[in-house]
């Protein structure tokens, strides 16, 4: 093969390497890549929720049997059904505050069974009107033995079949039995406890919990 | 009568500076708002590790956060029995702002029923105040979405317990530095003096 042939052979095969994207342009080899760096920033998504109640306990405790010396005390449940509260719907006292600390959400309220400080048999959370799984088996659909019932009240109103053992929207946390907070949306409440019509525990001392969650809500 | 007053300025005084505190106490709890979710399907008979859950402390006093898995919020689905999840490292201590993920892993048995499923993660934290005998607490909700997908879930083909592999690797490495000894040439030779003998 003569030089000639040999030169046009090798100016082909590298014109076809350069068409073919083989071979860098020399263009695109002297340009240099670029970049930014960006930041960005997104609203808080955490649900939460705070309470901070003031001066908080059951008081003004009514109802009860005088003629059986079971009649409520100022600071004591009595039976049947005796009646005690936190704050008063009455003088518009709401001593406890919830706050939504967190993105708007569902407020939900439910309670526990009630337990003797020294242990022994417990009453039962019950609700009237189908608001909870266990109804209050007493007269006029109140708490029947064994069974304690608590409403909560706030501004808007007062949830009147009661809490239950589960979850269920907090029907006084906002207007027309809304239960949907904004962010920093603040509430007061207060609490009225029904007691049982009678205990099989004789304990005195009796502790129960409530408690408030924030859950995914209409809108999320 | 002085002297009580003397004695009674120092402790209003006292009372005065905790009132801000007193006043300000709250407890809280917070948790993400996005739901927990698996990445791809769950098969019956699997194991899988979901992304761990974020949980703060929203109030001003320590307390400790445990998880639970409740249907509360409104979802479609089968509920996710609670036995499926398991959270590691719970309950989980904070204080004041501070904060924590919590890996959660799924366990789906094998005669799990195939579709989509919902509920709700939830932490609940310790703290609460006391309102006579009422203790009033918090907690926050997140959903918990999965599918479980038909067929059991399948193992790897190469699937062994990490002890196995060790004590494997152990036998190699043991076995490859007697055959290089071997083929290096080198002997140890162990020989007993008369001295010993006597």
């Amino acid at each position: 093969m003569s030089p000639s042939v040999r030169w046009l052979l090798m100016s082909l095969v590298l014109a076809a390497m350069t068409a073919c994207g083989a071979v860098v342009a020399p263009q695109q080899a002297m340009g240099r890549a670029g970049s930014i760096s960006l930041s960005l920033t997104t609203v808080p998504t955490i649900r939460s929720v705070t309470i901070s109640p003031g001066r908080a306990s059951f008081t003004g405790c009514t109802g009860g049997d005088g003629g059986a010396n079971t009649r409520s005390t100022f600071g004591r449940l009595g039976f049947p059904n005796g009646q005690c509260w936190v704050g008063s719907n009455v003088s518009a006292s709401y001593p406890i505050t919830v706050t939504n600390t967190g993105i708007g959400s569902d407020i939900d309220i439910s309670g526990s069974s009630a337990t003797p400080v020294e242990g022994g048999g417990s009453w039962n959370l019950c609700s009237a009107g189908g608001e909870g799984p266990l109804a209050c088996t007493g007269r006029a659909s109140k708490p029947g033995p064994d069974q304690y019932q608590v409403l909560n009240f706030s501004t808007w109103g007062t949830r009147h079949g009661g809490i239950s053992g589960t979850p269920r929207c907090d029907r006084v946390f906002g207007p027309r039995g809304s239960c949907w907070a904004v962010e920093g949306m603040v509430v007061t409440e207060g609490l009225e406890l029904i007691g049982p019509q009678w205990s099989s525990d004789t304990s005195t001392n009796w502790t129960i919990t409530i408690t408030w969650t924030p859950v995914p809500g209409r809108q999320n | 009568m002085q002297r009580r007053l003397w004695l009674s300025l120092p402790i209003g005084a006292l009372a005065l500076l905790a009132w801000p505190a007193a006043s300000y106490a709250s407890v809280g709890v917070g948790v993400q708002a996005g739901p927990v979710r698996l990445d791809g399907v769950a098969h019956p008979g699997g194991q899988y590790a979901l992304i761990p859950v974020y949980v703060v402390n929203t109030g001003t006093q320590t307390e400790s956060v445990s998880i639970s898995v409740e249907r509360i919020s409104a979802g479609t689905g089968r509920t996710v029995p609670p036995g499926w999840i398991s959270a590691s490292l719970v309950p989980v201590r904070l204080s004041h702002a501070q904060s924590a993920r919590i890996p959660l892993e799924l366990t789906v048995p094998r005669t799990a029923a195939p579709g989509r499923y919902f509920s709700d993660v939830v932490a609940k934290g310790s703290a609460s105040f006391s309102a006579g005998g009422a203790r009033l607490g918090v907690a926050a909700a997140t959903g918990l979405e999965f599918t479980v997908a038909p067929g059991v879930a399948t193992a790897g083909w190469f699937s062994v317990p990490g002890w196995v592999l060790a004590y494997v690797l152990g036998v190699l490495v043991v076995t490859a530095a007697a055959v290089g000894v071997r083929r290096s040439g080198v002997r140890i030779r162990i020989e007993r003096s008369r001295d010993d003998v006597a």
